[in-house]
């Protein structure tokens, strides 16, 4: 066996190690209670801001608590230890990721979908049509 | 009908350039291809007027291509709303310095900004290409077809190709059959299309204006190499291609590689990631292919000097073309959406897109499989000890590397194949990107990193077929200074993870060894010293990322308030005008302010001046050191974004950012007034307040009044109540309050003590009892206003931007050193 063709077989067994890899680190798409159920296990899980229930962050400990509903309906306490996002109670959607823990859930990043990213604000208004004669 | 003011003329002129150029791009692989069909000996006989024809025909797609440009400029010039394409990426407000990056903000115009690189650097294979012709332009035409038709804007049937940027807003699906659209003068009538929604202000930068051009002028020249790759398999010249194909290669190795690097500097300079890479969806999708054009680029030099087989060299020229393909893909298809911040809005065009991807893929690997069996084999066996097998394993690392980044960044799309509502649904969950993106890639592109950059320290000096020993003694200099620098700064910069110690001594022997290589065997010369200068700086960007990464410090630890479940994080509070310790610096946050779309807050930095004195309990001096200004930008379309200011010194950036603020108006945070208490008194009554005050009521005078004549109503009354305000210690202030009636419309206004954070308005006179109503409010002065600010020091970074510019010139002149060669052969 040629030098090379050894070191091509080195190069596809490391690219399959390295895609085992990613499939190791992803992390999943979860709801609350799959993290629940995986906890301390990291999860992302798709939710939104409960604005029905109070949003309370206190600057002093940057320490975000707030209240998110998943995609099943299911609700939970989510703290968060970092600066609360700009325009958090705006945020359509949010991806939170974290691990559940008998309390809450933790969540270590949050990434905001915000509700005027390309749609609303790009939809032609045309209520305000003048009725000028010619 | 005739709409009153539309520009229908120039939409349809605008059409039909896009029309023209796509039949332009047509008719020049329809001619070219002619001379792949005619026979051997015919060929010769033809091919003349084949060429003269195919030329023509690009030029009609080049003055399509420009024709589109200009229409679509002038028509975003003149503000010509009607436009979609202008209404939703320009408006009236927006300096004209930004034209330029509106015209690429969007898909179509981004499209046509890479189809017009590739116009231009078609024209100068034409003129140089010679011979290879016949097969570059031909397949650099089919490209052409492809894109030109991202822009057609046409439906056949329900399958909608293409996006045109002349549509008109009338015309959208969406529109059609709306009332409006019938009226004549709707232009006149509808005040929306008055002015336009602007470029995102978040693009309204000037890194926007230079970062899309030349990451386009990148992707176009990988196209160049995968042109002559697949002509020399067509026209089995399987060694002959890598000669002109080798200039364009290191040609898109350095612009592509500035591109990519742009993107991080703006990444650093304007977003608040925290750094100038995030491994982005949408910055590694345009990393991978340098990565592989980079490994075609040495295989092709293997190529050319060992006559050794082209198998390799073939695939990942190929390759990286369609890993371009493949990330234009990722970024247009809003595939990406969850997962990225900054893909481009999904056009609906993902079966286009799709076909565009599989076309080229099917195409081009069933051409390189069908040839595979013609493809020479190597002569002899690479020795150990030669360059060109350790080029082979410096590109396969390379490739590793590309693999790895393109696997982590195709999780949406593995979820599309395996996922829960996927193809083959094995997974019950859908994948999500790595928890800790930073650790996860670091795992295996750190180990990578320390292989590909040994290979290029030692690599210089090997030569092809077999290294004399003697050779290694060359390298012992430079080796023995490496060790000495990189222990010192090991030490100096605490830098003791292992992985990290290997990788900065590895950067610094590769920085040192071809500094060595310039100066002892290039001597200097600047047409050959393209691969020293390129390999010295992109060591420099390892050693600057790794740096400034590994030492990264949060400097503004909060270490004042600490919840009890979490560790202190990276937020220091800033009330306002207060100075707080943040070492080595103490900071002040001293004003916030509104300038265009941005709120900038003000933060002065101080120096400690001399020893601290802090075992006396005293602050010591404090000398202004300088102010930065980050701020946050008021976007309405993508939600508020956090830009940094960085300050800039030759060793260390300090860069900061607002992590939160309160984004009202600062007069109205200063302390919110409290709930109203309201009171009702009559002359002489007082009333307890606050739990401060006695608000004791005066009289009441009638400083004006007119009674209607016939119908006995008060028509005009001005009345002033006096009051008088008791403190607890004994100070009274007194206090009118104004009250105006007109008719019966009642006018009252709040009059405010400020020293004392308290207002008051008189509402008038309850009528029945001749008793006074009176409102109060007293000031919160609870908390002052606060931000919260992080700051991180990215100690030597400039030795990043420093090795991005020579590993640019580096290239370019490996670029020169070819032209150059291939002019003075002509010449002879």
């Amino acid at each position: 066996m040629k030098k090379t063709q050894i070191v091509l077989l080195l190069v596809i067994a490391i690219m399959i190690g390295a895609l085992l890899v990613t499939l190791e680190d992803a992390s999943v798409y979860a709801t609350f209670e799959i993290a629940d159920r995986q906890k301390p296990e990291t999860v992302t899980v798709v939710a939104k801001v409960d604005l029905a229930s109070p949003i309370n962050f206190d600057p002093k400990t940057t320490l975000l608590t707030f209240n998110a509903i998943d995609k099943d309906g299911d609700s939970r306490s989510v703290i968060y230890n970092q600066p609360k996002p700009l325009d958090f109670e705006r945020s359509e959607e949010i991806t939170l990721t974290g691990h559940s823990t008998d309390l809450n859930f933790v969540a270590t990043e949050i990434l905001m979908k915000c509700p005027s990213k390309y749609t609303d604000d790009n939809e032609l208004n045309t209520t305000g049509i003048y009725s000028v004669n010619i | 009908m005739d709409y009153i003011g539309e520009h229908s003329l120039i939409s349809f002129l605008g059409r039909a350039s896009v029309a023209l150029s796509f039949a332009g791009a047509l008719a020049t692989v329809f001619f070219y291809s002619l001379y792949f069909f005619s026979s051997s000996d015919k060929k010769s006989n033809n091919h003349r007027g084949i060429k003269s024809a195919g030329r023509l025909s690009f030029a009609f797609h080049s003055i399509g291509v420009l024709g589109t440009i200009a229409i679509l400029f002038t028509a975003l010039f003149n503000h010509w709303f009607e436009f979609d394409y202008v209404w939703r990426h320009s408006s009236l407000e927006m300096p004209m310095k930004y034209i330029a990056s509106c015209f690429w903000e969007g898909q179509e115009g981004s499209f046509l900004l890479w189809t017009t690189w590739h116009v231009i650097l078609g024209w100068v294979l034409i003129g140089t290409a010679k011979k290879w012709e016949f097969g570059t332009l031909m397949l650099l035409a089919m490209v052409q077809v492809f894109l030109t038709s991202m822009l057609l804007g046409i439906y056949i049937g329900d399958l909608k190709i293409g996006s045109s940027p002349f549509i008109l807003i009338r015309e959208l699906p969406e529109n059609i059959g709306l009332p409006w659209t019938e009226l004549r003068d709707y232009l006149i009538r509808l005040p929306s299309l008055r002015n336009g929604q602007g470029l995102n202000p978040l693009l309204q930068n000037y890194w926007m204006v230079i970062h899309p051009p030349t990451l386009f002028l990148g992707f176009a020249s990988v196209t160049i190499p995968f042109l002559f790759a697949l002509t020399g398999i067509l026209e089995k010249k399987y060694y002959e291609w890598v000669i002109p194909a080798l200039p364009w290669t290191f040609f898109g190795i350095s612009i592509l590689g500035t591109g990519v690097l742009m993107g991080g500097a703006w990444a650093y300079e304007a977003l608040s990631f925290g750094g100038f890479w995030a491994w982005d969806p949408v910055e590694n999708s345009s990393l991978v292919p340098w990565l592989t054009l980079v490994a075609a680029g040495h295989l092709m030099m293997i190529v050319k000097h060992k006559k050794s087989a082209p198998a390799s060299a073939l695939f990942l020229t190929i390759l990286s073309f369609l890993l371009v393909l493949y990330s234009t893909f990722l970024t247009r298809s809003g595939i990406l959406g969850e997962t990225s911040v900054h893909a481009f809005v999904d056009l609906g065009l993902n079966g286009q897109l799709i076909t565009f991807l599989g076309f080229f893929s099917i195409g081009s690997i069933f051409i390189y499989l069908f040839h595979w069996k013609n493809f020479p084999k190597s002569p002899s066996e690479e020795a150990f000890s030669s360059r060109e097998f350790w080029m082979f394993i410096g590109s396969m690392t390379l490739l590793i590397s590309a693999a790895q980044i393109t696997f982590s960044t195709s999780i949406p799309v593995l979820n599309k194949f395996i996922g829960p509502e996927g193809i083959l649904p094995i997974l019950v969950n859908p994948m999500a990107p790595p928890a800790d993106a930073a650790k996860h890639f670091n795992s295996l592109q750190i180990p990578l990193a320390l292989v590909i950059t040994s290979l290029l320290a030692i690599g210089p000096f090997l030569r092809w077929k077999e290294t004399p020993n003697a050779l290694f003694n060359r390298i012992l200099p430079s080796f023995i200074i490496s060790i000495i620098i990189s222990a010192l700064c090991i030490w100096g910069l605490k830098l003791y993870n292992p992985l990290y110690a290997a990788l900065l001594f590895v950067s610094i022997f590769g920085v040192f060894s071809n500094a060595d290589y310039w100066i002892r065997i290039v001597r200097g010369r600047w047409t050959t010293s393209g691969m020293a200068l390129a390999h010295l700086g992109f060591s420099l960007v390892l050693i600057g990322a790794l740096i400034s990464n590994g030492k990264k410090e949060a400097i503004s630890t909060n270490a004042t308030y600490i919840h009890e479940d979490f560790p202190s994080n990276e937020n220091i509070l800033l009330p306002l005008n207060d100075t707080v310790s943040m070492y080595p610096y103490y900071v002040a946050w001293r004003n916030e302010r509104t300038e265009g779309h941005n709120r900038v807050f003000d933060v002065d930095f101080y120096e400690t001046e001399g020893a601290s004195t802090w075992n006396d309990f005293k602050r010591p001096e404090l000398k202004p050191a300088f102010t930065l200004n980050p701020f946050i930008q008021i976007n309405a379309r993508m939600g508020n974004v956090r830009e940094p200011s960085t300050k800039h010194f030759w060793n260390r950036d300090v860069y900061t950012y607002i992590s939160y603020a309160d984004l009202r108006p600062l007069n109205e945070k200063n302390g919110a007034w409290s709930e109203p208490m309201e009171a009702v008194l009559e002359s002489g009554e007082e009333v307890f307040l606050f739990n401060e005050y006695l608000l004791y009521c005066d009289t009441l005078n009638v400083q004006n009044a007119s009674i209607n004549q016939n119908s006995g109503e008060i028509e005009h009354l001005d009345l002033e109540l006096d009051l008088i305000l008791k403190s607890m210690n004994g100070g009274e202030t007194n206090l009118t309050l104004p009250y105006h009636l007109d008719g019966n419309k009642a006018q009252t206004s709040e009059i405010e003590l400020e020293e004392k954070g308290l207002k008051f308005r008189f509402d008038g006179v309850a009528t029945a009892e001749g008793k006074f109503n009176i409102t109060a409010w007293e000031k919160n002065n609870g908390d002052p206003p606060f931000v919260l600010l992080q700051a991180f020091i990215f100690p030597y970074i400039n030795l990043l931007w420093l090795g991005s510019i020579l590993m640019g010139l580096g290239t370019l002149l490996a670029v020169w050193k070819r032209v150059y060669r291939a002019i003075n052969e002509n010449k002879k």
